[in-house]
């Protein structure tokens, strides 16, 4: 069929013209377009990738310096809440061994004091004794002078002092 | 808003409708008839009917027995014929009388051994490449100036042609070939952007679709054939010559049907593409035809009452047509891609990706 063949006919000439030409262009695109496109492409796309990757890192560091002060913020309330406890257990310490140390004191001058007051008490007592014994003599002895013989008199009275030493 | 954009069309279909019933007058008013292949095979003149036919250039490289070979240059086939004293014949009666259509054969017993002429096809394929390069090689000047390089790119026609450069380099180049793919952008750039404008070309009135020659597609097809020869690895060769991974009695089918398939690949872009742009075009002319035909056969009354539906089914093959326009011109790039890109890949040895599923 002449009409389809038209579409197909061959022609060395174009086929020629076409592979100089378009060989041609696609050197020149290459060195004067494409080149300076895709390299200026590049550049921009790495430009970008850069400052992103430098704002990740700047978020990152900022990240870890807050942590950083939280953490040092939180080891300080520590301490502090670690030292006031240690003076409260002093103090209490201190002041319980005060305590313990008075009464000590206390019950040494309780005792002290108990042991004078019975010494003075015994020492009362024996004057005491001695008193009545010489009133109880003399006594006896005015009474006997006045009725009885000596002899009387003296036994009456070793009776007594017996007596007495028995109480 | 609604009845705005109901107008625009309904206005743009009358007015095409008018065009065309009145170059069907005029047609048939002449002697001219409308054949639909005539109108898309390539020719040594410039179809600006009705307003007139311009004669393209012809160059010649004879061989004759006595002076051997030589070049003729004419500035149209007219003096050729008349001036050159070449001789003209036609292959069919309808074209009678006009030179541009004839067969011309060199006086003295010569004969035309290569046609060297500048064709239709031709002039817009560098209409097209002149396009391409005033277009990239004005944004390239903008990149470099630092537009787009250090800050975002600027206006309708950097960011559009940035986005069809990422969509290559990106969607196809990357993809397809990888590591290498840096080396096979600018073919695959130059190809996608000259398929494309010499595509859309074709959709400009007065306009030829260079793409819808089969020469024009088979050099396209060439230069991807080549490059993916070129560029083919040993392991590319490899597969093709001693196919590993199937038994020995295998190979001696395999291989032939490996070797075939070298030169299918190329041979089916190029036919994909001269067949796209083809028949797009035979279409919306077959579809005008119509017009033609009905008022030959029923009277005008007929051809009056079919052109509004012609007009109607060509415009819609137009706009897809300008759907194919890109669709093919991202098909060879990506074919094309994939080609070179299956050539050039580096194999690791031992595992096979078909055999391995842990790859």
């Amino acid at each position: 069929m002449v009409l389809a063949a038209d579409l197909l006919s061959p022609n060395a000439g174009l086929i020629v013209w076409i592979g100089i030409t378009f060989g041609i262009l696609l050197i020149l695109l290459r060195k004067f377009a494409w080149g300076p496109i895709t390299s200026a492409l590049t550049t921009r796309e790495s430009t970008i990738q850069d400052s992103l990757d430098q704002a990740k890192n700047a978020l990152a560091e900022a990240r870890a310096v807050q942590a950083d002060n939280t953490r040092a913020r939180r080891e300080a309330e520590a301490d502090a809440q670690r030292i006031m406890r240690e003076a409260r257990d002093a103090a209490e310490k201190l002041r319980s061994e005060e305590v313990e140390k008075t009464r000590a004191q206390l019950r040494q001058m309780q005792e002290q004091a108990e042991a004078d007051i019975e010494r003075e008490k015994q020492n009362a007592l024996n004057m005491l004794r001695e008193e009545v014994a010489h009133l109880a003599v003399d006594a006896a002895g005015k009474i006997l002078r006045d009725t009885l013989g000596a002899e009387h008199q003296k036994k009456i009275v070793n009776d007594m002092l017996g007596d007495l030493s028995r109480n | 808003m609604i009845r705005k954009s109901f107008f625009l069309p309904a206005f743009c279909l009358v007015l095409l409708t008018m065009t065309a019933t009145v170059s069907a007058r005029a047609a048939a008013s002449g002697d001219e008839e409308l054949d639909p292949i005539h109108h898309s095979v390539d020719g040594n003149y410039m179809d600006f009917s009705p307003i007139g036919k311009l004669e393209l250039p012809r160059i010649f490289v004879t061989s004759s027995a006595d002076e051997g070979l030589g070049i003729d240059f004419f500035l149209t086939s007219t003096a050729a014929v008349e001036r050159g004293g070449y001789a003209a014949t036609w292959d069919t009666a309808q074209g009678e009388g006009r030179y541009y259509e004839a067969h011309l054969t060199p006086p003295g017993g010569g004969h035309v051994l290569v046609d060297m002429s500048i064709t239709r096809h031709l002039v817009f394929a560098w209409i097209g490449m002149l396009i391409v390069w005033l277009l990239f090689t004005h944004i390239a000047k903008m990149y470099k100036a630092g537009i787009g390089r250090e800050t975002a790119p600027r206006g309708l026609l950097q960011n559009m042609l940035e986005t069809l450069i990422l969509v290559i380099r990106d969607d196809i180049a990357r993809p397809s070939i990888g590591a290498k793919s840096d080396r096979y952008l600018p073919y695959l750039l130059t190809a996608f952007f000259f398929i494309l404008t010499c595509n859309l070309l074709g959709l400009v009135p007065f306009g030829a679709t260079a793409t819808s020659n089969l020469m024009v597609t088979a050099v396209l097809a060439t230069f991807t054939f080549v490059l993916t020869q070129v560029g083919g690895t040993k392991d590319y060769w490899m597969h093709i010559l001693w196919p590993p991974g199937v038994p020995t009695f295998v190979k001696p089918i395999l291989i032939p049907v490996e070797i075939l398939g070298i030169f299918t690949k190329p041979f089916a872009l190029a036919i994909r593409l001269f067949a796209n742009m083809t028949a797009g075009h035979l279409v919306i002319l077959s579809l005008i035809g119509l017009i033609f035909s009905f008022a030959n056969l029923f009277g005008d009354g007929a051809g009056y009452g079919v052109a509004p539906v012609s007009v109607a089914f060509s415009l819609f093959i137009y706009l897809l047509e300008l759907l194919v326009s890109f669709i093919q011109a991202y098909v060879f790039t990506m074919l094309s891609a994939l080609f070179i890109g299956m050539a050039v890949e580096e194999h690791d040895h031992g595992h096979h990706v078909e055999l391995s599923p842990t790859h």
